[in-house]
């Protein structure tokens, strides 16, 4: 459990203080900390942000982009909130990857019990939780955008994952021009209103990335994981001898996710058969479903 | 004088049967007194009977009356009783001949009905009831209201008079002109061919929930359906019961005992003949939907025996009311306990829920904005996911059908199989009543046991044998979905029923598959 880790301090004059934190205003003089502190963690840190209103299209990104970082040795640092936060996190941890979050409360205030699970996670997985706040302090409105400053402060990018107009998620965005970082955005369903910030940005000066490897171009780190990726689904497609009906539902659901009566009718068969194969496939995890909508993973 | 007529009072769906003393005495003041813990139904009785004798043109005793309902410690209610205490008092008055009591003192007629102020009688609840005390006591006449009398008609081996009014019945029994006795009606009767309001053709596209119910009529399971506003909920489970198999004639006669004694059937009406459908409001009380009330009354779940009860609106029910129907999907019975005693009232039905995906509904609505925040779908799954959701096997997933999308043919080239979806519920009912055949034979050596959704774990253990690849299917399904124990056995059920509309003896991999379709989504 999180409540075990001691909690300690780190100050400015500290040697192990990343020296791009210092140079954020207002200026950070201290932080709170559980977990283990090795300055080399933030040597390749990203600070991934986004809507807490996650819509199934943000939540693909995230499955989608952090496992290849996170292999590729990328700090995902974040701010634990639930949405594309705690997402990212979560994609870290399964990937194997290091990732720090950083608190708008006192490290010993969760808001649900989600939260402190994954509060443990990360420190399990030898992660960082920290904050600027006393360890018993309440969060407020004003210190979400504060805790951003740190977010982005501690990392070398800033990448943004789905964000409405004016949310929180453009405010660290901003911050990131601000602090002359690269800020990389993801482009968004321009029907979508959780899309408006991130397609506000890429107008205004972010990066539009697309794949992982254009998010690693930008950190400056050499990407060997491309060939390594499309292995691994290779071998997984072979073995399970996805002939030819596999072999079209992925081309359907690569396309968009859609509800089996929807699939079945594109390709022209019955959903007893369909729902068989959909079943094995899910077990093998070559597709998943997720409010009654199935995608390729 | 005094005389003895007989008639019924229930507890519960239970008959005892009651004696009414009448006793009209020629000294004393002239009055009409009742005992024998009658209730006020039975108290204004008084003028219902004076009334209807004056109006039969009987004159009325101007005597001291007396009427005692044995046994006395069983309160009596209802306005059943109105003929017997007219029929009493006539008889002691030697208006009729008095019923000379049948060898071994078992009484010769049973009476019971309301009266009319004109003499004529009503539509009396319980009728059915009265005629299964008369056959099991061995009472070969019974006297009912001509509008109920079908009801005891269902039941071999009594005669059942239908009375008209009263005047026809006191020359019935001066014997100057007989009331034909009904005609028993055969219970074996093919079973009408339920006319149902939605035929499954008419359902557009929605294959999968269509499947999902076929599945569920066809091994009894219950099935939670999850979906927009507006995509087909509850046209899918009003055409449910026209692929429902048919009542048997045990089944039949359960279901019309509870719908007697509740006064739901028709005037005229007899044996209920199709199943039940019954959809109860969210806003029903915990002792309307359960069954309850100071003198215990089935509710809709026991009124929905051997059939569906739909629950609309799934999430909108209160906490406690759900917790409620637990124990009877359990058991298959509801105890309603009260300081008098314990009544119990059958309770096998197929639950079919439907809910929202969240409290504005429109979570996975392809064209509407859900305005929910993350905590309030949060809180409304959790309410949802409590331990009745556990016990519903099928969950089904009705996206909104957009009609655009209907149209559209698959993609060329692709060589056209059947269109799918477009069976009728005839087709389907077909196929059903083939699955139900081979579960009475499966459970031939189990009483009581007629359906693959009633089995309990040892039956699972017993009679879904898994071959090792589908074993093997099941663990892995249980790793990557992280299925708990209990829907582990929930899918093994589900299979076997897929496995015998498919018409196999041994559940093989596919219909696994299939199965794993309709499990529960613990995370998402």
């Amino acid at each position: 459990m999180w409540q075990d880790w001691p909690i300690r301090t780190i100050r400015v004059e500290n040697k192990g203080f990343p020296e791009r934190l210092g140079l954020v205003t207002p200026e950070v003089k201290k932080l709170y900390y559980r977990g283990n502190w090795h300055k080399r963690d933030f040597k390749h840190a990203l600070a991934v942000v986004g809507s807490r209103r996650m819509t199934s299209y943000g939540k693909g990104v995230v499955e989608k982009l952090i496992p290849p970082l996170a292999r590729a040795g990328v700090t995902i640092v974040s701010g634990m909130m639930y949405g594309v936060d705690a997402c990212a996190h979560l994609a870290c941890l399964a990937a194997g990857g290091k990732t720090v979050a950083v608190l708008g409360s006192g490290l010993d205030v969760t808001d649900s019990e989600e939260s402190g699970r994954l509060y443990s996670q990360i420190l399990q997985s030898g992660g960082l939780v920290l904050s600027e706040y006393e360890r018993d302090s309440q969060p407020a409105l004003w210190t979400y955008p504060q805790r951003n400053r740190i977010v982005a402060g501690l990392s070398g990018a800033v990448l943004v994952i789905e964000g409405g107009e004016k949310s929180g998620t453009l405010i660290t965005a901003k911050l990131g021009f601000k602090q002359k970082k690269p800020v990389m955005a993801v482009p968004g369903p321009i029907t979508s209103s959780n899309s408006l910030g991130v397609n506000w940005l890429i107008k205004n000066g972010a990066v539009a990335v697309t794949s992982a490897e254009e998010v690693l171009a930008e950190l400056g780190i050499k990407s060997h994981s491309r060939s390594e990726k499309e292995l691994t689904s290779k071998v997984a497609l072979d073995s399970l001898e996805v002939e030819g009906l596999g072999k079209r539902i992925l081309a359907e659901l690569n396309r968009e996710p859609l509800e089996v009566d929807e699939l079945a009718r594109k390709l022209g068969m019955d959903v007893v058969s369909l729902g068989q194969k959909l079943s094995l496939m899910e077990i093998a995890g070559l597709v998943k479903e997720q409010d009654g909508k199935y995608t390729s993973k | 004088m005094l005389t003895k007529v007989h008639s019924l009072a229930s507890r519960g769906l239970e008959a005892i049967e009651v004696e009414v003393e009448v006793n009209v005495a020629g000294r004393g003041f002239p009055g009409f007194n009742i005992v024998g813990l009658p209730n006020k139904a039975i108290e204004e009785a008084k003028e219902r009977v004076r009334t209807a004798l004056v109006n039969s043109g009987v004159e009325f005793p101007q005597k001291k009356i007396t009427v005692n309902m044995a046994p006395a410690d069983i309160p009596k209610e209802g306005s059943g009783y109105d003929l017997p205490i007219a029929v009493g008092i006539l008889a002691a008055t030697g208006d009729i001949p008095s019923f000379a009591e049948a060898p071994e003192g078992k009484p010769s007629a049973y009476f019971y009905g309301e009266l009319g102020l004109d003499g004529k009688l009503r539509h009396t609840r319980g009728v059915f009831l009265l005629g299964m005390l008369a056959k099991d006591k061995g009472v070969n006449q019974v006297f009912v209201p001509k509008l109920s009398a079908n009801e005891a008609a269902v039941v071999s081996g009594i005669k059942v008079y239908p009375v008209g009014d009263l005047l026809k019945l006191v020359r019935h029994l001066r014997q100057e002109k007989v009331i034909r006795p009904l005609k028993t009606m055969p219970t074996k009767e093919v079973i009408s061919e339920a006319e149902v309001e939605f035929d499954f053709a008419e359902v557009a596209g929605q294959e999968q929930a269509k499947r999902a119910l076929e599945i569920a009529a066809a091994g009894g399971h219950n099935v939670f359906m999850a979906g927009p506003p507006g995509a087909g909920k509850t046209m899918l489970a009003r055409a449910l019961p026209g692929i429902l198999p048919e009542l048997t004639e045990a089944e039949a006669l359960e279901v019309t005992k509870i719908y007697s004694v509740t006064g739901n059937i028709e005037p005229g009406g007899g044996l209920i003949r199709r199943r039940p459908f019954r959809t109860p409001h969210h806003t029903t009380s915990r002792a309307g939907l359960v069954g309850g009330g100071s003198k215990p009354m089935p509710g809709e779940i026991s009124l929905a025996h051997r059939g569906v009860l739909f629950l609309d609106e799934f999430a909108e029910y209160t906490r406690s009311t759900l917790e409620a129907l637990r124990q009877p999907m359990e058991d298959g019975v509801v105890s309603v306990v009260r300081a008098a005693g314990t009544v119990k009232f059958p309770a096998k039905f197929m639950l079919v829920a439907a809910a929202n995906p969240c409290p504005c509904g429109f979570l996975t609505h392809p064209k509407k904005e859900c305005k929910c925040s993350l905590g309030q779908i949060k809180r409304y799954q959790k309410r949802l996911s409590g331990p009745i959701l556990d016990r519903i096997d099928l969950h089904v997933n009705v996206p909104f059908v957009e009609i655009e999308k209907l149209r559209q043919r698959h993609t060329p080239g692709v060589k056209d199989v059947h269109t799918p979806g477009v069976e009728s519920s005839e087709v389907i009912r077909e196929r059903i009543k083939l699955a139900r055949k081979a579960q009475v034979v499966r459970f031939s050596d189990e009483p009581g046991l007629f359906a693959n959704a009633e089995m309990r774990n040892k039956q699972v253990k017993k009679y879904c044998r898994l071959n090792s690849e589908v074993e093997n299917l099941l663990q892995q399904a249980a790793v990557s979905f992280n299925l708990s124990a209990r829907s582990y056995f929930r899918l093994i059920k589900v299979a076997r029923t897929i496995a015998d509309l498919a018409g196999e003896k041994e559940i093989a991999t596919s219909h696994m598959a299939e199965a794993l379709q309709y499990r529960i989504r613990e995370d998402s």
